[in-house]
């Protein structure tokens, strides 16, 4: 049995000390070691998105980022976006332009989204395409993801 | 009653919000502490007798509590209906498909459940298998089901009026062969099941299922024990389009380990799984004769169908119906043939997926229509528009057709499209393409059933709580039905509390599934809504000492009309009936219709019961890269005839996801098979459309209000993808003049076809 690793992180801004296995991913030590569901596992091989979460600002996916490398690191997952009892504007947007159905890609494309308004808050059609594409979605068709975002740009001004 | 202050409205999800901030509960985020993690050993052979199965080295692994295998099962077959039982929840005698369920673990942990499957020694004598359904049904071949002869599950024909009278009208006859391909449901929350079992065998499941009723019944039957002492609770569904329908062997083996052990078991699919094990969807095989007259009216049509049903029956003798029905009811033809056959092979098993035949009928004949329309040289929206059925008619197959607004579709599809003007406007490699369909927009009762059951209470305060059956996939069931009962009560969606699909509380609904539950769960709804509004007024036209013609509902009030203080509110009138008259306010709503009509052919579905039939039209403008055979899609329209809107926002969102679901069967999604072997169970290798490839996409919501309907309302879930692969290819079609007959249109076909067409003219 290999032995466990200790590590220091930040997750919404709360520390947590934790002994970890090498292989474990980011994704299982959110979701099962601290117990944030909100980050979904959809395929495990970080071809889904659903796992997406913010790490050091960048945007991962935390089923392909292993809990060892995250020693010393601040995540953000989406659980750590409202502000208190209100909805981010990103996440007011989904809700208002009926971008989210069955909700479970929801988590994922929605720190996505505020990954891509964080960096570009003017986005073109093609660039939010483009930065969107490894958040997959089999309920929407993406129609009224696409509309979410551009309201989020709107409400982030 | 047209003025409808919340039904018609767009509004986000009830539960919206909290799936925004990730707060909703899906299968696989329910944690119990002392939880044993379930996996399942399954066959890497297609088709082997299984001679030996020793589980001795992974019982003895440290941390595995139970390993089960036929032994430990009762040897009840299941299937989605009774009388199409052919699976056992473990392989007994020998496996048929590569994922065929041998034996089951549950241990403290995944990793040693993982490695116990492998310490199962299983003895495997290969049998010669069968992939394709051509060749299973020769004589000789393997037989996938001891007793099947020709490894045919069913066949079905049926005949209206005369095809072979009606060829002979015909001015021109076109037949031509059409395949379509597998393909994957891909929700992105993979089947995951938790199951509890007390002392007194008292089974309490967590489970995404489409149909947790059916489910229970389902459970009930295979492991031979009483319904009554299994209880289904749904957590969020992350998605289902038909792969959550049926009972699933990890469901019944999560319930015996969980049995055997005493503890919690949890079994969830990996995605690999989830591509491997789980229903696909039916290919197929069609060739179709059409016979027309010179001005369009088509005189005969004619299909004959091989649809691989895989190794196991699940749904497939109901698809194949499916596909018969939606071929024959669209449009006015008098002289109908179709004959079917659905065919076991060594493959995974076909199930209900989205359209549930009816993608499959609407390809093939759709491409027909366009091929006859050139061969005609007729507009191809006129052709349509020439055989379109009407509102109020019986069709040669004895399906009654009410709401209908498939002309309607039609024309407001080219307008919106601007289809005369693309059509005509011929750029280089751009091309354009119409499809039809129908389906049906409430389920039907040609199972036997089609039920769905409601109650609405008032409770001791004056709140209102729904308990419905249905269950809500994500599609939005249940913001739509609080939305009919909030209309019916004149309230506020949000004040009224609801419970769904849960087998203990609420009444139930057969599923979610064909399209059936806006308007049979929603007729269920506004039954209970307008009985407890009825016991309201008359609680409170005693308390106010009025008539109950003279009252009526406003800001949670009874109120005397025309006055604006003489009222009794909802929680005095709670209240007075809990505690003076201790008979709390309660009404219950059911719907099981329609009554099967005496034309009824429960084999063949001629005389399909279903209480309205959709209709739709699908336009699409593709672009082809002649270097590449890529194709864009540019824009799509889609109008589909759902009766009434309840909620245009929602629905917009079936037709958008439906669509888009539809142009991957078009273009690139493909489950590859090889020796019965999937070689892409990965979303890296089975394409599905992302956000970067969707055209500009336009739903049109056609209202031809239903007479019949909750609100006029109909289905349109499974409807908004079936007509699209058509559309689709018959733009290819019109852009560089390549027929693609065998879905998926692919740039493999597309380049190679072009580079046959430029040989042919040089």
């Amino acid at each position: 049995m290999e032995k466990k690793h200790q590590i220091h992180l930040i997750v919404n801004g709360e520390l947590y000390d934790l002994l970890v296995r090498p292989n474990r991913t980011l994704a299982d030590l959110i979701r099962n070691d601290i117990g944030l569901t909100g980050t979904k596992k959809g395929c495990d091989q970080g071809d889904c998105g659903a796992c997406t979460v913010l790490a050091n600002g960048k945007v991962v996916n935390s089923c392909l980022v292993l809990a060892v490398e995250m020693d010393g690191a601040s995540v953000i997952t989406i659980e750590g976006l409202q502000q208190g009892h209100d909805l981010h504007p990103v996440q007011e947007a989904f809700v208002e332009k009926g971008a989210i159905q069955c909700g479970f890609c929801t988590p994922g494309m929605i720190m996505t989204t505020k990954a891509l308004l964080d960096e570009n808050p003017c986005p073109s059609q093609a660039d939010i395409k483009h930065y969107l594409e490894g958040n997959l979605c089999r309920c929407t068709g993406y129609v009224k993801i696409i509309d979410a975002v551009n309201k989020a740009a709107d409400l982030l001004k | 009653m047209d003025n409808f202050s919340i039904v018609g409205k767009s509004m986000p999800h009830r539960d919206a919000a909290e799936k925004a901030k990730g707060s909703v509960i899906f299968a696989s985020d329910i944690h119990f502490n002392d939880a044993l993690i379930g996996k399942i050993l399954r066959s890497r052979i297609a088709h082997a007798l299984i001679k030996k199965i020793d589980i001795s080295k992974a019982i003895n692994l440290k941390g595995v509590k139970a390993v089960i295998t036929a032994k430990d099962i009762p040897l009840i077959k299941f299937s989605a209906a009774p009388i199409w039982a052919d699976k056992l929840i473990l392989a007994e005698k020998k496996v048929r498909y590569i994922g065929d369920e041998i034996a089951a673990v549950a241990a403290v942990d995944e990793e040693t459940a993982s490695e116990a499957i492998k310490l199962i020694d299983v003895e495997l004598e290969e049998l010669e298998a069968v992939f394709d359904p051509e060749e299973a049904m020769k004589p000789g071949a393997p037989l996938v089901h001891e007793g099947v002869e020709n490894n045919i599950s069913k066949v079905l024909s049926m005949e209206c009026g005369s095809v072979e009278e009606g060829f002979k009208e015909a001015d021109l006859i076109l037949e031509e062969t059409f395949s379509t391909q597998a393909q994957s449901h891909c929700p992105i929350e993979t089947h995951c099941c938790i199951a509890t079992c007390s002392p007194e065998d008292d089974i309490h499941m967590w489970v995404n299922s489409q149909a947790p009723h059916a489910l229970r019944q389902r459970l009930a039957g295979a492991l031979g024990i009483d319904a009554g002492k299994i209880h289904i609770s749904l957590p969020h569904v992350g998605g289902g389009f038909g792969s959550k329908i049926d009972l699933e062997p990890s469901q019944a083996l999560c319930v015996l380990l969980a049995k055997q052990t005493g503890r919690p078991v949890k079994i969830e699919n990996t995605r690999h799984e989830q591509f491997t094990t789980t229903r696909i969807r039916h290919p197929t095989r069609t060739r179709m004769k059409f016979g027309v007259k010179n001005d369009g009216t088509i005189v005969a049509k004619q299909s004959e169908v091989i649809m691989d049903n895989g190794a196991y029956n699940s749904h497939g003798p109901a698809v194949i119906a499916y596909n018969n029905v939606m071929f024959s009811t669209l449009y006015k033809v008098k002289n109908i043939r179709y004959d079917g056959r659905l065919v076991y092979t060594n493959k995974n098993w076909g199930g209900a997926f989205r359209g549930y035949g009816d993608p499959q009928a609407c390809f093939a004949q759709e491409c027909m229509m366009d091929m006859i329309a050139e061969k005609l040289d007729m507009d191809p929206v006129e052709l349509r528009l020439k055989n379109a059925n009407e509102p109020n008619e019986i069709t040669a197959n004895a399906v009654k057709i009410s709401s209908c607004g498939l002309k309607e579709s039609l024309i407001e599809a080219g307008r919106v499209f601007e289809w005369d003007s693309k059509k005509s406007s011929r750029k280089k490699y751009r091309g354009v393409g119409v499809s039809a369909m129908t389906y049906t927009g409430g389920g039907s009762k040609g199972s036997g059933f089609n039920y769905s059951g409601a109650t609405m209470r008032m409770n001791a305060d004056g709140t209102l709580h729904l308990l419905a059956g249905a269950t809500d996939i994500g599609q939005g069931s249940s913001t739509i039905l609080t939305q009919m009962a909030a209309e019916i009560m004149g309230v506020a969606p949000e004040t009224v509390s609801l419970t769904t699909s849960d087998t203990d509380t609420t009444p139930p609904c057969m599923g979610t599934f064909g399209s059936r539950v806006t308007f049979c769960a929603g007729t269920a709804v506004t039954h209970a809504a307008q009985g407890l509004r009825q016991q309201v007024l008359e609680q409170a036209s005693e308390m106010l000492e009025a008539r109950v013609e003279d009252l009526e509902t406003r800001d949670r009030q009874v109120y005397v009309k025309g006055t604006q203080d003489k009222a009794v509110s909802f929680a005095e009138i709670g209240a007075a009936a809990y505690y003076q008259k201790e008979k709390p306010l309660s009404a219950v709503g059911y719907y099981n219709g329609p009554d099967v009509g005496p034309d009824f052919d429960p084999s063949t579905y001629k005389g399909y019961p279903s209480p309205t039939m959709v209709f739709g039209t699908n336009m699409a403008e593709v672009e082809v890269d002649p270097t590449t055979g890529k194709v864009d899609v540019l824009s799509f329209v889609a109008a589909h005839d759902l009766g009434r809107a309840i909620n245009p926002m929602l629905a917009e969102g079936q037709i958008e996801g439906g669509a888009v679901q539809g142009i991957g069967w078009a273009l690139m999604e493909d489950l590859q098979f090889e020796n019965g072997e999937i070689l892409n169970p990965n979303f890296h290798d089975y394409k599905m459309l992302t956000i970067k490839d969707i055209p500009d996409i336009k739903p049109l919501l056609i209202e031809p209000v239903d007479p019949d309907g909750p609100f006029g309302a109909k289905g349109i879930g499974e409807c908004a993808m079936v007509a699209t692969a058509p559309a689709i290819v018959n733009a290819i079609y019109q852009a560089v003049g390549i027929r693609i007959k065998d879905l998926p249109a692919t740039p493999e076909k597309i380049f190679m076809a072009l580079k046959e067409k430029e040989g042919k003219k040089e």
